[in-house]
């Protein structure tokens, strides 16, 4: 179901935001997102691949203090890139409130604002984003 | 950065910037060589083995171009040198991908080359650059032939969505940018240079000269130093025979190309590891590997993938599973371990607490190219580009890149994606089927033959391939500084070698000069205990 949900979606919306209007959206907008930018590694199941990608079910990291995943969706961490630039307050915190409260975990949902006080002083500033890929 | 402790001193980080501001990154890199960092201090021919080790056993463990290079080198000098790769074959990222080859990432689903005979792509590694002496030394040594690759094509397009005005979401010739951006920017700075308002920068005679050099640039018009646009930018008519001059082109607005964004493609010269001349392996990436094995003395155990690395002050001992899932051990006097730290930091391994932290300090590189096979080399016959990158601006694509290869031939293999980062997440987030048909959608709004013509397709994320875990080591400056000089030190009988014990990062090059380092360093002691 969720794979459905991320390919109906269509590649136009892939990489762009998703707006959202209500709780019920927010879940919703939270399982498209998290299928789309991270189920690659963590699984659609949250259970990651053991030895190599970390499992979100069940992980008192992810249903803890919500500023230090959001933290790490920021500024990335181990193999994690940093998400940063690439998704809003919003999207952060629609994935991190999905994970929070699927595949057993019962943790409360955040909201923009908490995501915007961890990134800090605003949006990021742009990056001089170089569009020739290296290597 | 460890030296910075004095909050009022200038730091080596400030110096560098100070370094580059004044004098661009040649400068900087001079500084850094000067300061330690080691960056001029590429090796150009193996080191010199001489003695051969008294017969001391050398375990090598991988066969991408680090492992392949220390076995090379160690048995040649007469080590007794033993090697365990955990793949059914060799080359570890120096790697292609053709007809039946398989591929199942973590995750995944199976995966088979569907690709004719003959055809092929590089998944990971897929230029070499000039300046990279140790893979053209074995290149040259193992007779691996060698190609162009074209890095840059000024024919080809750049479309750009995320700008505005008429020139942004359609293709359009790099050559029209490249002109017309240079020729404004020299007319406005002769401008202002003949009105005097920079008369205080030159030293007497240099004016002239300085304006000489501004028309050549631009292609600016004798007299009054207008850009008026060139035939370099392309013809609405190219000239032909008889009475046919051709008719020229008329150059975009300024103001156009700034808001397309579409001048963020162009730099004054290519950066070092992208500069012509490039060259590819006639044949796939796999050839290199292919010309070590040819040459080389030790059998390569496939299938071996270690368990564990142990070790007493006079031995180290790799335990392994075999490829019929059998354990089983091998013991030597030193073990070169080219394992890609992604992957290295899951092995049990007899080291101190603070090598292990190290192991772990460094991130890998989130990436994903396809190859998508081709019926017809519509990029060739339609619209004249011979190989080279069509740059576009979703980052999920980043370049549609033109095959070097096969010219004017029947099909062709054109990589279709290559994002890096968060970009890299997502599109591997996709189904197999799903990726391929991204790539199509977004290389259609380039090229109106893409979808129809495509007959085949093999796309891989390198973060979720096993025994890689990633693309390359991403080291930050704290990692370079509190990690990385640990890890280029023995732990005991144990050496570490490979791309990311580099400042080559990401490139063949750092693994093969890493090899050449930590071998050096194995022998030198070798030698002294023999």
């Amino acid at each position: 179901m969720r794979r459905l949900a991320a390919s109906i979606t269509g590649f136009g919306a892939l990489f762009g935001a998703v707006a959202l209007s209500s709780a019920a959206q927010a879940q919703t907008a939270g399982a498209t997102l998290f299928a789309q930018n991270c189920s690659a590694c963590h699984q659609l199941t949250g259970l990651g691949i053991h030895g190599a990608f970390p499992a979100l079910a069940g992980d008192p990291f992810v249903v803890g203090d919500p500023t230090k995943p959001a933290y790490v969706l920021l500024h990335g961490r181990g193999g994690m890139p940093n998400f940063s630039e690439d998704l809003s307050d919003a999207d952060i915190a629609a994935i991190l409130s999905y994970v929070r409260s699927s595949w057993g975990n019962h943790a409360p949902p955040l909201d923009a604002a908490l995501v915007a006080s961890v990134r800090g002083g605003g949006a990021a500033p742009p990056k001089e984003r170089s569009v020739l890929p290296g290597h | 950065m460890a030296t910075e402790s004095n909050g009022a001193a200038f730091s080596r980080r400030d110096f560098l910037q100070q370094l580059q501001g004044w004098g661009g990154t040649a400068l900087m890199m001079a500084g850094m060589d000067a300061l330690g960092f080691g960056i001029a201090s590429a090796a150009t021919a193996p080191p010199d083995l001489t003695g051969g080790g008294g017969g001391k056993k050398v375990i090598v463990l991988g066969t991408g171009v680090a492992g392949l290079t220390s076995a090379y080198e160690l048995s040649s000098a007469g080590y007794d040198v033993t090697v365990l790769e955990a793949r059914d074959r060799v080359g570890g990222r120096s790697y292609t991908a053709r007809k039946g080859t398989k591929l199942t990432e973590l995750g995944g689903e199976p995966q088979v080359c569907d690709f004719d005979e003959g055809y092929y792509i590089n998944p990971g590694p897929w230029r070499i650059p000039y300046s990279h002496r140790g893979y053209l030394h074995y290149a040259k040594k193992f007779k691996v032939g060698l190609e162009l690759f074209n890095n840059e094509n000024e024919h080809a397009y750049i479309k750009f969505d995320k700008g505005t005005g008429p020139l942004a979401g359609r293709p359009v010739r790099k050559q029209e940018i490249t002109a017309d951006t240079r020729g404004y920017a020299n007319e406005i700075l002769a401008k202002q240079v003949r009105q005097g308002a920079l008369d205080a920068e030159f030293a007497p005679g240099d004016k002239e000269l300085f304006l000489d050099y501004l028309r050549s640039e631009g292609y600016l018009t004798k007299d009054d130093f207008k850009y008026i646009g060139t035939d370099g930018r392309g013809m609405d008519e190219n000239p032909g025979a008889g009475l046919d001059p051709g008719k020229p082109s008329t150059p975009h607005k300024l103001t156009d190309i700034l808001h397309s964004q579409t001048w963020r493609t162009l730099q004054s010269v290519g950066s070092l590891d992208m500069q012509h001349t490039m060259f590819e392996p006639i044949g796939g990436m796999d050839q290199l590997p292919a010309g070590f094995v040819r040459n080389l003395k030790p059998v390569i155990r496939l299938g071996h993938v270690v368990e564990k690395i142990s070790q007493t002050p006079e031995q180290v001992t790799v335990a392994f599973t075999g490829p019929d899932g059998q354990k089983g051990t091998v013991t030597g006097d030193y073990c070169v371990c080219t394992i890609p730290l992604s992957v290295l930091r899951g092995i049990d391994l007899d080291v101190t607490p603070e090598f292990k932290e190290a192991i772990t300090g460094v991130s890998y590189a989130l990436v994903c190219k396809i190859g998508l096979q081709m019926k017809t080399r519509f990029w060739e016959d339609n619209h004249q580009i011979y190989g080279g990158h069509v740059y576009v601006d979703d980052p999920g694509v980043n370049v549609i890149s033109l095959p070097s290869t096969g010219w004017l031939g029947e099909k062709g293999v054109v990589l279709g994606f290559y994002p890096q980062g968060a970009a890299a997440a997502r599109v591997s987030a996709m189904s197999l089927a799903g990726r391929r048909d991204y790539a199509l959608w977004v290389g259609q709004k380039v090229f109106p033959e893409y979808t129809e013509s495509n007959d085949g397709s093999f796309s891989i994320a390198w973060h979720r391939v096993p025994f890689n875990m990633g693309g390359w080591a991403q080291w930050t400056e704290e990692g370079r500084a509190k990690y990385y000089p640990k890890l280029l030190e023995p732990q005991g009988r144990l050496y570490l070698a490979g791309e990311h014990l580099s400042y080559i990062t990401g490139w063949q090059e750092g693994g093969i000069e890493s090899a050449w380092s930590q071998i050096s360093k194995l022998h030198k002691r070798a030698m002294a205990t023999a």
